[in-house]
């Protein structure tokens, strides 16, 4: 890598790769915090294209037009902030380890600076959110990083990454999600997560 | 996805090469394409959670010996803080 410049404009990536990408954006963009009112009305306009994905994204669509912004944020805030403990607790070191800040998000941190990704000022919370952890995988996929070793994260790297930090307990995030007795538009969310993980992976294993 | 679909990109990758862009490549591709994950699904969602403001930012960290001219924007990966 010669100078910063150079990865600043991401690599040409696949259509379907683009769309994994957008795909963890956008959870990353439901999960960080809750949608405005602009954003619900786009995500009302969504038309899945069929599979199971697809049809989870027709209920998000449809839960976005059933509700309105200021019952969102308060569910959000119920399932993930909630006063006295949240409903959710969306980081992967307490799914792997059933507490906080445990070795998982240590092994994250490490494979963080291989990859050359930092967290951004001012964020307190640990970086195995899975909002930030979505937010990573977007970027791994459109080539934004710059890997310690100057090369740039295939694949295999991706799914390094997704199998160790990811794949190894969103899945059951999500699904709890979708069951949250709290949750109405977020269990949509979670529908759409858990299906695009459980395609993510087996993606992985036909590249591999 | 369907049966039959599972059973092309599986009959596909019997048959694999070994490089992206190879049959595994398109086995992969097909899967995507079956699962509902076709490209343009999310519309104009894709604009709003790529668009700056829409979402967190990710962007390559600092590396060592380039300076900090660009530091506002280098250093930021996300932004998950609003909570």
């Amino acid at each position: 890598m010669s100078s910063a410049v150079d990865h600043i404009v991401p690599p040409a990536v696949a259509e379907e790769e683009l769309f994994r990408a957008q795909v963890y954006a956008l959870l990353a963009r439901l999960l960080a915090r809750p949608p405005d009112a602009a954003f619900l009305t786009a995500l009302g306009g969504l038309a899945g294209e069929g599979g199971e994905f697809g049809a989870a994204l027709d209920r998000l669509a449809e839960a976005a037009r059933d509700s309105d912004p200021a019952a969102v944020e308060e569910e959000f805030t119920t399932l993930f902030i909630g006063v006295g403990g949240s409903e959710r607790t969306p980081y992967g070191s307490f799914y792997l380890t059933g507490f906080l800040n445990e070795k998982p998000l240590a092994e994250l941190r490490v494979a963080m600076a291989r990859l050359g990704i930092a967290r951004a000022d001012g964020v307190t919370e640990p970086e195995d959110h899975i909002a930030a952890l979505c937010e990573m995988m977007a970027g791994l996929i459109g080539g934004e990083f710059a890997p310690e070793d100057g090369d740039t994260v295939g694949l295999d790297g991706q799914r390094a990454f997704f199998d160790r930090h990811v794949g190894s307990w969103a899945g059951r995030f999500f699904a709890d999600l979708e069951t949250s007795p709290s949750a109405r538009f977020y269990r949509a969310v979670g529908a759409v997560g858990r299906s695009f993980l459980a395609v993510e992976a087996r993606a992985f294993d036909l590249a591999a | 996805m369907t049966r039959n679909a599972v059973k092309a990109t599986d009959e596909a990758v019997k048959q694999g090469k070994d490089t992206q862009g190879t049959d595994k490549g398109l086995a992969r591709r097909d899967l995507f394409r079956a699962a509902g994950l076709g490209v343009g699904a999310l519309g104009a969602v894709a604009a709003g959670v790529t668009a700056t403001g829409g979402t967190a930012e990710a962007a390559p960290a600092e590396t060592t010996s380039t300076g900090y001219r660009e530091t506002d924007h280098v250093r930021k990966v996300y932004e998950v803080s609003r909570f």
